[in-house]
């Protein structure tokens, strides 16, 4: 067996959330081995990852690493404990491309990306003339992994036909949907790759100006782009003979709607984030009224590839409904959450249950799109993941979140969580969306008391088309989404809520009761003691009018004694 | 450079920089919206305009849209009109105000309650009577007798007596009635006729000569009044000013014919073949029995008072008086019994005191003058035995509420007693007596259409004979709709309807003292000023007014209790404007409204974020055509509001340009133009 | 502009920077205050009522001073699925905060955000910034008595 030359430690936010940093610590005060602080390899559940580097060019990893000293030790002498295989299924499904180097480089060493690659995509547009990098990605057919999925090489060509060198390319870093982490993991693993992007975009639009307006919520995002920035300076990658692109980063202060174009702009120029009425388009006036260009973080990571091996050779992988792969961030009620890349086209029974891992028995529904998209039930799970055969069902790509739903989750109560969070980001502006999404919030509220009847649900059903139709910007547009699709997937779920006053998920608190069981309970007062409201008597009876249903019981009780139930049960 | 585009199918031209909005209103088309104002950078935030796209399926707000070549728009189909009303809705949901203030809604005649109010106790008693006569051409007879339904819902009860309002209309009616003439136009030369010259009839008379058309009123008895005349009892309406009131009426040119019966000595087929209109307001004056054994034997109640009033307010001492029934009928029999010397008094009545649905004041003052209460009592039989009358009547007591509200009375087995007395009057209700040929419904009253008076066949219903037994504000308003009705129906023109639209921040009875004062921080928390009566053994002994006038000084002062809570933009608000003509509900949508969040530190203008639309169009004015920046759209989402810097309202670099307040679709930013 | 805001002036003065300044104001103060608002205002040449507007949409920027810790619980997606509401209920029975409330003893303060991003380690909370993840009932009792007695 060959011997180790160095370790990789993914120290991406998922591996130091998952305790990466104190791994480092103990990890160098074992070895004087070189360890390399890379990225995320998009299998998070396994997270602390470290790896182990032989001379032969093989390594060996190790998953959910722990600090002490066995672990490590386990580690140094290549021992064979938690050992780390990518599981066979995702490595069948998987396809590599934007996140070929993550995870595999240290993301703020300029050599590592180049010596990897890097900047040879930049290097051969610059022996392009710019209107043939366009066509490139023209011919790539890559479209907006923002979510929108409008054509990046038309959208290219729009600012390109501007004059001048007065434009401004945005990266769109304000990745606002709960749920998803892809443009994270990017910039914080391959930060250079989305540079990349970017300068090919200045270069074949002609835009002077790079800016990357970035969530305040990913400082280690924004420290790698800051570094790999100011290596990007140093090494004058920015400079097109006479033409030197400015690169800056602005960051975002919370706000989900920011992710619209126009109010992006907005909030780049130090204003509420609000969206406006278009036209004039960005590109014709945007940020300080000077055309302006907006991709979203995956767009351009997607960029350099394409021009190493050619638009057309791009467009081989995936499906009619969309080019080249796509990143997924799987999350929710399965085995192996984490990031997955995949072409276009796999269907959510290959993403979901094969890469996945999940439980086929177990998962009820995937929602796409976060906030914006839809649920889609497990039936139609061999629909291919593109743009078109999502929007076929209410849902949309969006930028790639995926939530995997478990049987065990109340649709309603779900409905109601993502209407919670878009009526309250809602900027406030236009009426449909400011009051109609806080009316339909209400009322699925109502509805998830046991408050609700009938006409709620045709209210919600009207109210919702209208919301969509009569709003400025992507949010109140898509905003009714999870409410539509759950309405028209599991329309008998609320009926329960209304008619008959039954969460069958036992989620929904108004209408659950915990119940003791008395013939498993043992008396050993755990449940009693766990309480915080003492809603338990000495005789182990709950009381639902004290009980908050904050199943602390249940979680402590060792016998499995206490349960949720329908209420009045 | 211009353009060709389609409006519902119409081709039409834009020039350059045109919106739809713009094109369309060239065009002849209105677009209503909330939030395009010229001088300002679009706010494209209502969505009242919404028109759509035919090819796209797209709905734009017109206000902001730039027409495109060739595009086909559609402005005012069914699915166009149903976004901006769905919009408007929304608007409506979360409006948090007054449009009118509850004592107005609350009038029958929906008189403006808020307005006569203040111009009576700022001493105009003129322009006061003017805006009552509007509604109520009858002031010193209802300034005198009504129920008051304003008061009831007067916000000023939280402290336990609402503002004195009936009491401005009596004074400003006795200050200035016989001085007052009404703009009258010229004659059209229609003719109607009126049958019944009670308050229905008289308001429709009046209502009609006010637009152009003489009238002729029929009335079975001598003199004018009908049941205010003939019901209601000197002491609550000395005749000789009810005299005075319909004086007025002959004034303004309405002929009268007394002693014709409809049915009798006139036929509704010569009416309605001599007259353009014939508005039938014949009453209620067929009392009800008491449902028991002997009931032949009782006095019927307005046959009581009506022989008191005939014969100049004397008649024999009753002696021993039981009245069954628990009506304002009910009362007025048994007070004008205590001043015909009766010493023992009784009222009758199965319910409690809290159900009698006689006005607590009536039930509170007869109490005062000696009359007795049996409560939980019912008749069974009533017999003639040895010269006196003997009323059998047994005990009840309150069950289930029934299908208006009030707990049925049950009777209790065995509780039968005797009551002997001399008279025993039955005031239980009245009933139409319409004679034939006039189509009636189920209960006896006259058939009306939908809207309330419209019979048909040139036919029109007006006052109790359509309701039942009612007010004589509820008979004067629907004299006026009769007229109108008729005015529409002889001229084509639209009767003028009070806007549908009323926000309402809701009933006193469900409001704590702070939601309810909040546009006025010099409110006067006194006590309602007191009426002063005439001493109680000259009430029970006289038929005397029992109370006088208030007085100017009293009503300056009792105007300072008002809270003012109707809106200062109702008549020029937007979104109240759309909403109306778009067939809008208040209630279409419920839930959370807007924070009240009223700002009245300004000495000129107010600042009501309850009923902002959160457009931002007076950010705009301020920061792009007055330059101040005085203020900002706050927070986001539904809680999104315009505020100040560190909420300390508008500061004295505001210089009262009021550009913000014209700007403004509704009454959110206002001069406190009340004061 | 008071001389407490000079770090201000490592930003340009450009009325396009006022973001910027905000999150920079932020990050010094641990707030914004009404006097940060005024020297905001003055330096970036912005209407102080245009910079309330500002400060008040977006929900990074807070107008009280938070406590010493900044416990915030993360509702994206994965996390609420997994159990961000009773994290909730937990946090409110041992500390009695709801989310936008300061500890009186200033030492804790509550939040929620949209998404950390941490979705495989859900339900997480982040303390000062630092993510704790697959957090239960015993783990989160756990990092609030380990915070408390720091």
């Amino acid at each position: 067996m060959s011997t180790i030359v160095k370790f990789k430690i993914g120290m991406a936010s998922c591996g130091i959330a998952a305790g990466g940093e104190a791994v480092l610590e103990a990890l160098k005060k074992a070895t004087t081995l070189p360890i390399a602080e890379v990225g995320c390899i998009g299998h998070c559940y396994a997270e602390p990852i470290v790896e182990a580097c032989l001379a032969d060019g093989t390594s060996v990893m190790y998953s959910n690493v722990k600090a002490d000293e066995k672990s490590i030790s386990n580690i140094t002498n290549l021992g064979k404990e938690n050992r780390f295989e990518i599981p066979a299924a995702r490595k069948a499904k998987e396809l590599l491309k934007v996140l070929a180097l993550a995870g595999k480089i240290v993301p703020t060493d300029l050599n590592d990306y180049l010596a990897n690659g890097g900047y040879d995509g930049l290097k051969k547009a610059l022996e392009m003339k710019p209107e043939d990098v366009v066509n490139e990605v023209k011919l790539s057919a890559l479209r907006g992994r923002g979510g929108g999925g409008f054509p990046t090489g038309m959208k290219w060509s729009f600012l390109a036909a501007k004059p001048g060198f007065d434009k401004t390319v945005i990266c769109n870093a304000d990745e606002g949907d709960p749920g998803a982490f892809m443009d994270r993991s990017l910039m914080e693993s391959v930060p250079h790759q989305v540079l990349e992007g970017m300068l090919i975009a200045a270069y074949a639009t002609g835009a002077s100006r790079l800016v990357i307006y970035c969530r305040a919520e990913y400082p280690l995002a924004i420290k790698h782009l800051k570094i790999a920035i100011a290596q990007i300076n140093e090494a004058k990658l920015n400079v097109f003979g006479d033409r030197t692109v400015d690169i800056s980063i602005k960051e975002g202060a919370g706000a989900f709607v920011c992710g619209e174009e126009t109010a992006l702009i907005a909030s780049l120029e130090g204003q509420r984030g609000m969206p406006r009425f278009r036209p004039p388009f960005p590109t014709d006036r945007g940020y300080q009224d000077k055309p302006t260009m907006i991709n979203n973080v995956e767009t351009f990571g997607n960029i350099p590839a394409i021009l190493r091996e050619g638009g057309e050779n791009f467009a081989k992988t995936g499906s009619e409904g969309g080019r080249g792969t796509k990143l997924f961030a799987l999350a929710g009620d399965l085995k192996y959450p984490g990031l997955v890349e995949v072409p276009m086209g796999t269907t959510l029974n290959e993403i979901v249950f094969e890469i996945g891992g999940a439980d086929r028995e177990h998962v009820k529904a995937v929602q796409t799109g976060g906030p914006s998209g839809g649920c889609i039930p497990v039936e139609l799970f061999d629909t291919p993941v593109d743009y078109d055969s999502l929007r076929s069902l209410g849902a949309i790509m969006g930028s790639g979140g995926m939530i995997v739903i478990g049987k065990d989750r109340c649709m309603v109560e779900t409905a109601r969580y993502f209407l919670d969070f878009t009526h309250r980001e809602s900027c406030g502006k236009c009426t449909f969306c400011r009051v109609g999404t806080t009316r339909m919030y209400e009322t699925l509220e109502r509805i998830a008391a046991g408050k609700g009847c009938e006409a709620d649900l045709d209210m919600l059903e009207d109210l919702g088309k209208k919301i969509k139709a009569g709003s400025l910007c992507g949010l109140g547009q898509t905003a009714p989404n999870p409410v539509l699709a759950t309405l028209r997937f599991y329309r008998d779920e609320y009926l329960e809520h209304v008619n008959d006053k039954k969460c069958r998920a036992l989620q929904c608190n108004a209408l659950v009761d915990l119940a003791l069981d008395k013939s498993k309970c043992v008396k050993c007062k755990l449940c009693i003691k766990s309480c915080p409201v003492n809603a338990i008597s000495d005789d182990f009876v709950i009381d639902p009018a004290v009980c908050t249903r904050c199943n602390s019981c249940l979680d402590c009780c060792p016998k499995k004694a206490i349960s949720r139930v329908a209420k009045g049960e | 450079m211009s353009i060709e585009f389609f409006l519902d199918g119409r081709a039409v031209t834009a020039e350059a920089g045109q919106t739809i909005m713009d094109v369309a209103r060239a065009n002849g088309i209105e677009i209503p919206g909330l939030c395009g104002e010229k001088r300002i950078s679009k706010t494209t935030s209502c969505f009242v305009c919404v028109v759509k796209d035919k090819k796209t399926g797209k709905f734009l707000p017109s206000c902001s849209a730039i027409p495109a070549p060739g595009q086909e728009i559609e402005v005012t189909t069914g699915e166009v009109l149903e976004m901006r009303r769905t919009a408007l809705n929304l608007l409506l949901s979360e409006h948090n105000g007054d449009c009118e203030a509850p004592c107005t809604l609350a009038c029958p005649a929906h008189a403006a309650v808020e307005e006569y109010v203040r111009a009576a106790g700022n001493g105009d008693f003129e322009k006061a009577l003017k805006i009552i006569k509007e509604r109520i051409p009858m002031p010193i007879t209802v300034g005198r007798v009504c129920p008051r339904f304003c008061e009831k819902q007067c916000r000023r009860n939280i402290d336990g007596e609402p503002v004195a309002i009936n009491e401005f209309k009596r004074l400003a009616a006795d200050r200035c009635y016989d001085t007052y003439m009404e703009d009258l136009p010229e004659l059209s030369g229609k003719k109607a006729a009126v049958i019944g010259a009670g308050p229905a009839g008289l308001a429709a008379a009046y209502y009609l000569r006010l637009n152009g058309v003489q009238s002729t009123v029929f009335d079975q008895m001598p003199a004018a009044g009908g049941m205010t005349r003939y019901g209601i009892p000197e002491y609550r309406l000395p005749k000789n000013l009810l005299d005075k009131e319909i004086a007025h009426f002959s004034k303004m040119g309405i002929e009268f014919s007394f002693g014709k019966k409809l049915g009798e000595n006139i036929q509704l087929d010569e009416l309605k073949a001599a007259y353009d209109a014939v508005i039938i307001a014949i009453g209620c004056w067929q009392a009800s029995g008491m449902r028991c054994e002997g009931e032949e034997l009782a006095l019927p109640g307005i046959d009581y008072l009506r022989n008191v009033i005939e014969n100049g307010c004397t008649a024999p001492n009753p002696g021993k008086v039981l009245v069954v029934g628990g009506g304002n009928t009910a009362m007025d029999c048994l007070r004008t019994s205590v001043r015909l010397g009766s010493k023992e008094v009784y009222c009758i009545y199965r319910r409690t005191e809290a159900e009698m649905p006689a006005e607590k004041i009536e039930i509170h003052e007869a109490k005062e003058e000696g009359v007795n209460f049996r409560f939980l009592t019912a008749p069974v039989k009533l017999e003639k035995r040895n010269g006196k009358l003997v009323l059998t009547c047994q005990k009840m007591t309150l069950g289930e509420p029934d299908a208006s509200g009030r707990r049925k009375p049950v009777p209790e087995a065995g509780s039968d007693f005797e009551i002997e007395a001399d008279t025993v009057i039955a005031a239980i209700g009245q009933k139409t007596c319409a004679p034939e040929g006039v189509p009636v419904d189920r209960y006896g009253c006259l058939a009306v259409g939908e809207d309330g008076v419209t019979a048909g066949n040139g036919i029109y219903g007006a006052g109790d004979c359509v309701s039942g037994a009612a007010t004589v504000v509820e008979a004067l308003a629907s004299g006026r709709r009769a007229a109108l009705a008729v005015i529409r129906d002889l001229f084509g023109t639209p009767i003028p309807e009070d806007n549908p639209i009323n926000v309402t921040r809701g009933k006193w009875q469900s409001m704590t003292k702070d939601e309810i004062v909040v546009l006025r921080n010099d409110l006067a928390d006194y006590p309602r000023e007191k009426l002063s009566f005439i001493p109680l053994e000259e009430r029970k002994n006289t038929f005397k007014e029992v109370c006088s006038t208030m007085s100017a000084e009293q009503l300056a002062s009792e105007v300072k209790r008002c809270i003012e809570c109707s809106c200062s933009d109702k008549e020029e608000c937007k979104l109240r404007k759309f909403a109306g003509e778009a067939g809008c509900k208040t209630d279409a949508y419920s839930g959370m409204r807007q924070k009240a969040s009223y700002d009245v530190r300004h000495p000129e203008i107010i600042q009501d974020r309850g009923k902002c639309i959160k457009c931002g169009v007076c950010v705009k004015i301020c920061k792009e055509v007055v330059n101040k920046s005085l203020l900002s759209l706050q927070k986001r989402g539904f809680d999104s509001c315009i505020g100040t810097a560190f909420d300390q309202g508008l500061p004295e670099s505001c210089r009262d340009c009021g550009e913000c307040i014209k700007a403004c679709p509704t009454g959110a930013l206002d001069w406190r133009k009340k004061r | 502009m008071k001389p407490e805001f000079d770090f201000l002036k490592s930003i340009e003065p450009d009325p396009g920077n006022l973001i910027k300044g905000l999150q920079l104001l932020q990050a010094t103060e641990g707030y914004i205050s009404e006097d940060g608002i005024r020297a905001a205002a003055e330096y970036f040449k912005r209407p102080e009522a245009d910079v309330e507007g500002v400060v008040s949409f977006y929900a990074q920027f807070k107008r009280v001073k938070p406590g010493k810790y900044q416990i915030s619980v993360c509702d994206g997606t994965a996390c609420h699925l997994k159990g961000a509401p009773l994290i909730h209920e937990w946090l409110y029975q041992e500390l009695g905060l709801r989310p936008g409330e300061t500890s009186p003893d200033g030492v804790f303060s509550l939040e929620t955000v949209a998404c950390l991003g941490c979705c495989s380690l859900a339900p997480v909370i982040s303390v000062n910034g630092k993510v704790h993840g697959k957090l239960d009932r015993k783990s989160m009792m756990k990092i609030l008595k380990e915070y408390a007695a720091k």
